[in-house]
């Protein structure tokens, strides 16, 4: 009994640090960054990375690299104990955001009620440390983009959550859950996007764009007006492992959005053994990659917006918006379903 | 060192300074970027913030006023870094020679690893400058500049 609970114990471990895990996620975000760099080149109508690898699919790579043997410099008045550790915070925060994805079967690494919320507050953690990272170093630039990131997030924090929860009424019928695992079970016949969930998918989007600081909502980074907005002090290592970190979350972002919307790795589970393992990831993948090719084509279609106008929009449409799914989900899709059962 | 070298080579970072130049040259460096040329194909991108570039791109002749913050952007940048001097009046102080508020040249100023000569030089020149300048980090190894 003994033996077999260590080998289970190491199975868990290798899970976590290899497979579904830390490597599988470095791996999958530089991929997603090649991806997206590809793709928006292409509808640029230019090849993008070419060169590095086999169709540049290294490029990534060796942009970490190089940043990795940089020279690392440390600004004088910065406050040195928080400058350092945000990279490595945010790197560790998207990392353990990613075990809970349902990769490789309906179930995360990391599985328990209630996890969704668990999710929604990392979301916001992951900012907290842009705004770390802008005010540590004492610096102009940075300060500004710390600001606009915090005044960002108040304009699609609550259409974010609000969406995420949204997802969830689809286990209203099966008894209710808050946990990624209820959600992805109960979209095994039917995907939410295909319900009252298509409104929600596309706030999803818009959220997700502006937490990943892309265009059009890369206001805290916006390179013609403040230089590189919150990472412009960051140099060598941290900025190598801040921009993993993004990859990382850009590839969290998609897989969340796959496994709330687009019914996560189903139908991969109904293959029996390790084959179902494989199956599922190849689908849940699949299905990331979609997600990844929609953010791609709205950075691709749009310009960035002003501060203020990003958070007119957000208070004026986006929030009412997602109030309006939200009870469009939780209240008259169920009613419905149940008038329709009786 | 293999490794870091492969990685160095395929992912030359530009920042793009101009020391008061007619905008030619500028126009130019630019027009390098688009995707006419598409210089992302060898992993070349423009980034905003001196803490993140490799090659400083120096347009202009250097006038005595500018001599000051050109030092300390070249100073705010992490090693191993490079400099490439873009048109005639950043490598000679072309048209402006012998002017009371011009440097006779960028290297009077800052160290520089590259000229491209021209006025302005065109797109393919300055892509030329950047295809040299790996050259000359190849022969280097182990990245001392």
């Amino acid at each position: 009994m003994e033996g077999e609970a260590v080998i289970q114990e190491l199975i868990d471990v290798l899970r976590t640090l290899l497979f579904p895990g830390f490597l599988f996620f470095v791996i999958l975000g530089l991929f997603f960054e090649w991806i997206d760099r590809k793709f928006y080149a292409k509808l640029q109508n230019r090849v993008g990375p070419l060169y590095t690898g086999p169709w540049g699919l290294l490029q990534p790579l060796a942009d970490f690299v190089k940043l990795m043997a940089k020279e690392d410099i440390v600004p004088e008045g910065a406050i040195k104990p928080i400058f350092s550790s945000v990279p490595v915070f945010a790197l560790a925060l998207s990392l353990f955001a990613a075990l809970f994805l349902p990769v490789c079967g309906p179930q995360g690494i990391v599985s328990f009620p209630g996890d969704v919320i668990v999710l929604a507050v990392v979301l916001t953690l992951l900012v907290i440390l842009v705004f770390l990272g802008g005010l540590s170093p004492a610096s102009r630039y940075p300060e500004v983009g710390a600001e606009r990131s915090v005044l960002q997030l108040l304009g699609y924090e609550i259409p974010l959550v609000a969406s995420i929860l949204g997802a969830t009424a689809m286990t209203v019928g099966l008894g209710g859950s808050l946990s990624i695992e209820g959600i992805v079970n109960a979209q095994r016949d039917w995907w939410s996007i295909l319900g009252f969930q298509a409104l929600g998918f596309a706030i999803f989007l818009l959220a997700a764009q502006a937490e990943l600081e892309r265009v059009p909502f890369d206001i805290p980074e916006a390179e013609t007006e403040i230089v590189a907005g919150w990472t412009t002090e960051y140099s060598g290592k941290k900025l190598a492992l801040l921009r993993l970190a993004r990859d990382v979350e850009l590839a969290f972002l998609c897989g969340l959005g796959a496994t709330l919307f687009l019914g996560g790795p189903w139908p991969g589970p109904l293959v029996p053994g390790l084959g179902g393992a494989i199956v599922s990831t190849i689908i849940f993948v699949i299905k990331s990659i979609v997600v990844l090719l929609l953010l791609t084509v709205i950075r691709a279609a749009m310009s960035r917006l002003r501060i203020d106008q990003m958070v007119n929009f957000a208070w004026k449409y986006l929030v009412p918006l997602s109030i309006f799914q939200l009870l469009l989900a939780v209240v008259v899709a169920p009613l419905m379903i149940h008038l329709l059962t009786l | 060192m293999g490794l870091v070298d492969w990685a160095r080579l395929r992912s030359p970072w530009v920042l793009h300074f101009n020391t008061g130049a007619c905008n030619g040259c500028d126009i130019e460096v630019v027009a390098a970027l688009t995707p006419r040329y598409d210089v992302e194909r060898f992993g070349i991108r423009l980034v905003g913030s001196p803490r993140h570039a490799d090659i400083l791109i120096v347009t202009g002749p250097v006038t005595k006023q500018v001599e000051k913050r050109l030092k300390r952007v070249y100073e705010q940048m992490p090693e191993p870094k490079f400099v490439m001097a873009v048109g005639n009046c950043c490598a000679s102080s072309g048209a402006f020679r012998n002017c009371y508020n011009v440097y006779p040249g960028l290297d009077n100023v800052i160290p520089v690893d590259v000229y491209v000569m021209g006025c302005p030089p065109k797109p393919e020149a300055i892509i030329n400058g950047v295809v040299k300048l790996l050259e000359k980090l190849k022969k280097l190894k182990g990245g001392a500049s």
